[in-house]
């Protein structure tokens, strides 16, 4: 067994009314050697939903709050990285 | 005088939670712990979802010693084990599917307090950034300056 293994795994599938709906996660799982200690992060990926006449979409599932979180980090270094340019060359 | 060593039979049920343990840990990386149970609403299901993030570790050991009382002039041994763990799971919410005779949606939940610290970390760093700016430009000028 590897030390970083990421995957994606794929539940089963339900059906709600005529729509089939499958659930898709991303597993991220970190064993350190020994195998006396890990981590595993495990997040939603995206849906799957079939209709009845065959149709099959798939529907991101998106951290809208881990991204918001992200931008605004990185936007106060930059901000702070760019203030730092106009004071120096003013 | 024999160097068997004695096995304790509480390491072998030490052993066992340890195992138990971590089959419930690795049990964490299943695709129904981030989805949940499904909650009908009139015509309108919703399934919660939500990023786990588990965390352990352990340790065991275990160890014997012989030797010879000198007193007694008898041989004698003994043997011991120990072992300790810990670990943490931390579970957020991040978004609900939301099955209705529409069609199928994904509504996302958005933790506005997060946010809200995130966005006061980054206007620090160019608050930060300004005054160290500016203090720097009205420092006094250096002696050699100043002749």
């Amino acid at each position: 067994m590897s030390v970083i293994e990421r995957e994606i795994r794929t539940g089963e599938t339900t059906q709600v009314g005529d729509l089939e709906i499958t659930a898709q996660t991303r597993v991220l799982k970190i064993q350190f050697p020994g195998h006396h200690a890990g981590l595993i992060w495990n997040r939603p990926k995206a849906v799957i939903v079939r209709t009845s006449d065959g149709q099959e979409s798939t529907l991101p599932v998106r951290d809208v709050t881990r991204i918001a979180i992200w931008a605004m980090l990185a936007g106060g270094l930059l901000g702070a990285f760019v203030i730092g340019l106009m004071y120096r060359y003013k | 005088m024999t160097d068997e060593i004695i096995t304790n039979p509480l390491e072998d049920s030490g052993l066992e939670m340890f195992q138990d343990t971590m089959e419930e840990f690795l049990a964490t990386a299943d695709v129904g712990v981030v989805y949940g149970e499904p909650i009908q609403h009139g015509d309108t299901i919703i399934i919660p979802t939500a990023e786990i993030l588990c965390g352990m570790g352990f340790g065991i050991g275990s160890g014997g010693g012989s030797g010879v009382d000198q007193k007694a002039d008898q041989p004698v041994g003994g043997s011991g084990g120990g072992g300790g763990g810990g670990g943490r799971i931390l579970s957020r919410p991040v978004a609900v599917v939301v099955v209705s005779p529409e069609g199928v949606r994904i509504e996302p939940v958005v933790d506005i307090t997060k946010v809200a610290l995130a966005g006061l970390t980054a206007l620090g760093f160019m608050v930060g950034m300004m005054f160290r700016m500016s203090s720097r430009r009205h420092a006094l000028p250096s002696i050699e300056e100043s002749i």
